[in-house]
Protein backbone atom coordinates (compact mmCIF):
# COMPACT_ATOMS: atom_id res chain seq x y z
CA UNK A 1 0.00 0.00 0.00
CA UNK A 2 1.26 3.46 -0.90
CA UNK A 3 2.02 5.84 1.91
CA UNK A 4 0.74 9.36 1.54
CA UNK A 5 3.38 11.92 0.68
CA UNK A 6 3.71 14.86 3.08
CA UNK A 7 2.33 17.82 1.05
CA UNK A 8 4.64 20.22 2.88
CA UNK A 9 7.70 18.33 1.65
CA UNK A 10 6.34 17.31 -1.75
CA UNK A 11 7.14 20.69 -3.25
CA UNK A 12 10.36 21.22 -5.17
CA UNK A 13 11.89 24.18 -3.37
CA UNK A 14 10.87 23.11 0.14
CA UNK A 15 12.18 19.60 -0.49
CA UNK A 16 15.43 21.02 -1.92
CA UNK A 17 15.93 23.22 1.14
CA UNK A 18 15.13 20.37 3.53
CA UNK A 19 17.55 18.03 1.72
CA UNK A 20 20.31 20.61 2.14
CA UNK A 21 19.49 21.13 5.81
CA UNK A 22 19.49 17.40 6.50
CA UNK A 23 23.06 17.22 5.22
CA UNK A 24 24.41 20.08 7.38
CA UNK A 25 24.14 21.15 11.01
CA UNK A 26 22.95 24.66 10.09
CA UNK A 27 23.13 26.87 7.02
CA UNK A 28 22.82 30.52 6.09
CA UNK A 29 19.90 31.66 3.98
CA UNK A 30 22.36 32.70 1.25
CA UNK A 31 23.79 29.16 1.12
CA UNK A 32 20.35 27.64 0.52
CA UNK A 33 19.55 30.34 -2.04
CA UNK A 34 22.82 29.68 -3.88
CA UNK A 35 22.40 25.89 -3.95
CA UNK A 36 18.71 25.86 -4.91
CA UNK A 37 18.97 28.73 -7.38
CA UNK A 38 15.72 30.19 -6.02
CA UNK A 39 14.88 33.86 -5.71
CA UNK A 40 15.21 35.40 -2.23
CA UNK A 41 11.49 36.21 -2.03
CA UNK A 42 10.28 32.76 -3.03
CA UNK A 43 12.79 30.99 -0.78
CA UNK A 44 11.85 33.19 2.15
CA UNK A 45 8.17 32.29 1.76
CA UNK A 46 8.89 28.54 1.52
CA UNK A 47 11.28 28.55 4.48
CA UNK A 48 8.65 30.30 6.57
CA UNK A 49 6.16 27.55 5.65
CA UNK A 50 8.66 24.95 6.87
CA UNK A 51 9.14 26.96 10.04
CA UNK A 52 5.37 27.24 10.65
CA UNK A 53 5.00 23.44 10.66
CA UNK A 54 8.04 23.12 12.94
CA UNK A 55 10.34 21.40 10.44
CA UNK A 56 13.07 24.05 10.68
CA UNK A 57 14.26 26.75 13.06
CA UNK A 58 15.15 30.17 11.70
CA UNK A 59 17.46 32.43 13.68
CA UNK A 60 18.22 36.00 12.69
CA UNK A 61 21.37 37.72 13.96
CA UNK A 62 24.11 40.13 12.92
CA UNK A 63 27.47 39.01 11.56
CA UNK A 64 30.09 41.71 10.84
CA UNK A 65 27.32 44.35 10.91
CA UNK A 66 25.30 42.49 8.28
CA UNK A 67 22.04 40.65 9.00
CA UNK A 68 22.42 36.90 8.86
CA UNK A 69 19.63 34.32 8.69
CA UNK A 70 20.50 30.85 9.93
CA UNK A 71 18.35 27.81 9.24
CA UNK A 72 18.48 24.52 11.08
CA UNK A 73 16.39 21.37 10.71
CA UNK A 74 14.48 20.34 13.85
CA UNK A 75 13.96 16.82 15.23
CA UNK A 76 10.39 16.98 13.92
CA UNK A 77 11.79 17.96 10.51
CA UNK A 78 14.20 15.01 10.50
CA UNK A 79 11.38 12.58 11.30
CA UNK A 80 9.15 14.13 8.62
CA UNK A 81 11.97 13.96 6.06
CA UNK A 82 12.70 10.33 6.96
CA UNK A 83 9.02 9.41 6.64
CA UNK A 84 8.84 11.23 3.30
CA UNK A 85 11.83 9.29 1.92
CA UNK A 86 10.32 5.99 3.14
CA UNK A 87 7.03 6.90 1.47
CA UNK A 88 8.87 7.72 -1.76
CA UNK A 89 10.63 4.38 -1.64
CA UNK A 90 7.31 2.56 -1.26
CA UNK A 91 6.31 4.10 -4.61
CA UNK A 92 9.53 3.44 -6.43
CA UNK A 93 9.93 -0.15 -5.19
CA UNK A 94 6.59 -1.27 -6.68
CA UNK B 1 14.10 26.12 -8.58
CA UNK B 2 10.34 26.63 -8.55
CA UNK B 3 8.13 25.38 -5.76
CA UNK B 4 4.57 24.50 -6.60
CA UNK B 5 5.58 22.76 -9.81
CA UNK B 6 4.38 19.13 -9.70
CA UNK B 7 7.02 16.45 -9.89
CA UNK B 8 7.21 12.69 -9.77
CA UNK B 9 8.50 10.42 -6.98
CA UNK B 10 11.62 9.64 -9.04
CA UNK B 11 12.28 13.34 -9.49
CA UNK B 12 11.88 13.84 -5.73
CA UNK B 13 14.51 11.19 -4.98
CA UNK B 14 16.80 12.67 -7.64
CA UNK B 15 16.40 16.13 -6.11
CA UNK B 16 17.18 14.85 -2.59
CA UNK B 17 20.32 13.07 -3.83
CA UNK B 18 21.42 16.11 -5.80
CA UNK B 19 20.97 18.53 -2.87
CA UNK B 20 22.70 16.27 -0.34
CA UNK B 21 25.56 15.89 -2.84
CA UNK B 22 25.75 19.67 -3.30
CA UNK B 23 25.93 20.19 0.47
CA UNK B 24 28.67 17.60 0.86
CA UNK B 25 30.76 19.03 -1.98
CA UNK B 26 30.53 22.48 -0.39
CA UNK B 27 32.68 21.31 2.49
CA UNK B 28 36.11 22.26 1.16
CA UNK B 29 38.82 23.23 3.60
CA UNK B 30 41.93 25.06 2.45
CA UNK B 31 44.30 22.84 4.42
CA UNK B 32 46.37 25.83 5.58
CA UNK B 33 46.25 24.73 9.23
CA UNK B 34 47.58 21.28 8.29
CA UNK B 35 50.36 22.78 6.12
CA UNK B 36 51.45 25.22 8.87
CA UNK B 37 51.37 22.55 11.59
CA UNK B 38 53.16 20.00 9.38
CA UNK B 39 55.87 22.51 8.49
CA UNK B 40 56.43 23.39 12.15
CA UNK B 41 56.71 19.74 13.26
CA UNK B 42 59.09 18.85 10.39
CA UNK B 43 61.22 21.97 11.02
CA UNK B 44 61.41 21.48 14.79
CA UNK B 45 62.24 17.78 14.43
CA UNK B 46 65.02 18.36 11.89
CA UNK B 47 66.53 21.23 13.89
CA UNK B 48 66.40 19.08 17.04
CA UNK B 49 68.10 16.27 15.13
CA UNK B 50 70.82 18.68 13.90
CA UNK B 51 71.30 19.95 17.46
CA UNK B 52 71.51 16.41 18.85
CA UNK B 53 73.75 14.99 16.13
CA UNK B 54 76.14 17.91 15.59
CA UNK B 55 75.98 19.28 19.15
CA UNK B 56 74.67 22.61 17.88
CA UNK B 57 73.42 25.05 20.43
CA UNK B 58 70.41 27.32 20.04
CA UNK B 59 69.60 29.79 22.79
CA UNK B 60 65.98 28.68 23.04
CA UNK B 61 63.98 25.47 22.87
CA UNK B 62 63.00 25.12 19.21
CA UNK B 63 59.76 23.35 20.18
CA UNK B 64 58.41 26.68 21.45
CA UNK B 65 57.69 27.31 17.76
CA UNK B 66 54.72 24.96 18.12
CA UNK B 67 53.19 27.41 20.59
CA UNK B 68 53.74 30.32 18.19
CA UNK B 69 52.25 28.22 15.40
CA UNK B 70 48.98 28.16 17.31
CA UNK B 71 48.46 31.89 16.62
CA UNK B 72 48.20 31.60 12.80
CA UNK B 73 46.19 28.39 13.33
CA UNK B 74 43.63 30.30 15.40
CA UNK B 75 43.67 33.23 12.93
CA UNK B 76 43.11 31.05 9.85
CA UNK B 77 40.53 28.96 11.73
CA UNK B 78 38.44 32.01 12.62
CA UNK B 79 38.80 33.46 9.10
CA UNK B 80 37.72 30.20 7.48
CA UNK B 81 34.74 29.92 9.84
CA UNK B 82 33.66 33.49 9.04
CA UNK B 83 33.73 32.81 5.30
CA UNK B 84 31.69 29.64 5.57
CA UNK B 85 27.96 29.78 5.01
CA UNK B 86 27.13 26.55 6.79
CA UNK B 87 28.27 24.26 9.58
CA UNK B 88 28.59 20.56 8.90
CA UNK B 89 27.65 17.81 11.37
CA UNK B 90 31.24 16.58 11.49
CA UNK B 91 32.84 19.88 12.46
CA UNK B 92 31.88 19.77 16.13
CA UNK B 93 33.20 16.21 16.52
CA UNK B 94 36.45 17.08 14.73
CA UNK B 95 36.92 20.26 16.81
CA UNK B 96 36.60 18.29 20.06
CA UNK B 97 39.06 15.65 18.86
CA UNK B 98 41.66 18.36 18.10
CA UNK B 99 41.05 20.08 21.45
CA UNK B 100 41.59 16.72 23.16
CA UNK B 101 44.76 16.25 21.10
CA UNK B 102 46.05 19.70 22.14
CA UNK B 103 45.44 18.92 25.82
CA UNK B 104 47.17 15.52 25.52
CA UNK B 105 50.18 17.08 23.76
CA UNK B 106 50.42 19.69 26.53
CA UNK B 107 50.29 17.02 29.28
CA UNK B 108 52.82 14.84 27.42
CA UNK B 109 55.17 17.83 27.01
CA UNK B 110 54.85 18.50 30.73
CA UNK B 111 55.57 14.82 31.45
CA UNK B 112 58.60 14.87 29.14
CA UNK B 113 59.93 17.95 30.91
CA UNK B 114 59.82 16.10 34.22
CA UNK B 115 61.07 12.71 32.97
CA UNK B 116 63.86 13.66 30.59
CA UNK B 117 65.50 10.26 31.03
CA UNK B 118 62.68 8.55 29.15
CA UNK B 119 62.43 8.40 25.43
CA UNK B 120 59.08 10.06 25.01
CA UNK B 121 59.15 10.75 21.26
CA UNK B 122 57.17 7.53 20.73
CA UNK B 123 54.34 8.94 22.84
CA UNK B 124 54.18 12.08 20.70
CA UNK B 125 54.13 10.11 17.45
CA UNK B 126 51.37 7.88 18.82
CA UNK B 127 49.34 10.99 19.73
CA UNK B 128 49.95 12.59 16.29
CA UNK B 129 48.17 9.66 14.68
CA UNK B 130 44.91 9.99 16.65
CA UNK B 131 43.36 13.30 15.45
CA UNK B 132 44.65 12.76 11.93
CA UNK B 133 43.13 9.28 11.70
CA UNK B 134 39.80 10.40 13.21
CA UNK B 135 39.55 13.51 10.99
CA UNK B 136 40.35 11.43 7.93
CA UNK B 137 37.79 8.80 8.89
CA UNK B 138 34.99 11.24 9.68
CA UNK B 139 35.51 13.32 6.54
CA UNK B 140 36.37 10.36 4.31
CA UNK B 141 39.73 11.93 3.43
CA UNK B 142 42.05 8.97 2.77
CA UNK B 143 45.43 10.81 2.90
CA UNK B 144 44.71 11.62 6.57
CA UNK B 145 43.64 8.05 7.38
CA UNK B 146 46.89 6.81 5.83
CA UNK B 147 48.83 9.59 7.62
CA UNK B 148 47.39 8.51 10.98
CA UNK B 149 48.22 4.85 10.39
CA UNK B 150 51.76 5.76 9.28
CA UNK B 151 52.25 7.76 12.50
CA UNK B 152 51.40 4.66 14.53
CA UNK B 153 53.66 2.40 12.45
CA UNK B 154 56.49 4.91 12.86
CA UNK B 155 55.73 5.08 16.60
CA UNK B 156 56.21 1.29 16.81
CA UNK B 157 59.50 1.52 14.86
CA UNK B 158 60.69 4.30 17.17
CA UNK B 159 60.55 1.93 20.16
CA UNK B 160 63.56 0.11 18.66
CA UNK B 161 65.55 3.07 17.32
CA UNK B 162 67.87 5.65 18.88
CA UNK B 163 66.75 9.07 20.08
CA UNK B 164 68.49 10.76 17.12
CA UNK B 165 66.70 8.55 14.61
CA UNK B 166 63.41 9.14 16.44
CA UNK B 167 63.71 12.86 15.80
CA UNK B 168 63.89 12.15 12.06
CA UNK B 169 60.97 9.74 12.40
CA UNK B 170 59.03 12.52 14.07
CA UNK B 171 59.72 14.74 11.04
CA UNK B 172 58.34 11.94 8.87
CA UNK B 173 55.18 11.90 11.03
CA UNK B 174 54.73 15.65 10.51
CA UNK B 175 55.12 15.11 6.78
CA UNK B 176 52.66 12.20 6.49
CA UNK B 177 50.08 13.33 9.05
CA UNK B 178 49.80 17.01 8.11
CA UNK B 179 52.05 18.46 5.44
CA UNK B 180 51.18 16.08 2.58
CA UNK B 181 47.41 15.91 3.38
CA UNK B 182 47.46 19.73 3.74
CA UNK B 183 49.03 20.15 0.29
CA UNK B 184 46.41 17.78 -1.20
CA UNK B 185 43.61 19.78 0.49
CA UNK B 186 45.07 23.05 -0.82
CA UNK B 187 45.21 21.56 -4.34
CA UNK B 188 41.57 20.47 -4.09
CA UNK B 189 40.54 23.91 -2.84
CA UNK B 190 42.29 25.60 -5.77
CA UNK B 191 40.67 23.16 -8.18
CA UNK B 192 37.24 23.86 -6.68
CA UNK B 193 37.81 27.59 -7.01
CA UNK B 194 38.66 27.21 -10.69
CA UNK B 195 35.42 25.25 -11.22
CA UNK B 196 33.42 28.00 -9.49
CA UNK B 197 34.96 30.81 -11.61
Amino acid sequence: MFKELDPILHAQLRLGAMSLLVAVKEAEFTFIKEKTGATAGNLSVQLNKLKEVGYIDITKRFKDNYPQTLCKITDKGIIAFDDYVKALQSYTHT
Amino acid sequence: MQNEQSFTQEESLKLITEMIGKAKRSYVTKGIAAIVWGTIIVTCSIISWLQYTYKLHIRFNIWWLTVFALLPQIYFGIKEKQQKKFTSHNETAIRFVWIAFGICIFITSFYTGNHSDYQTTTLFMMLYGIPTFVTGGVTGFKPMIIGGILCWLIAVISIYTSFGANLLLMAACGLFAWFIPGIILWGRYKQQQQVNV
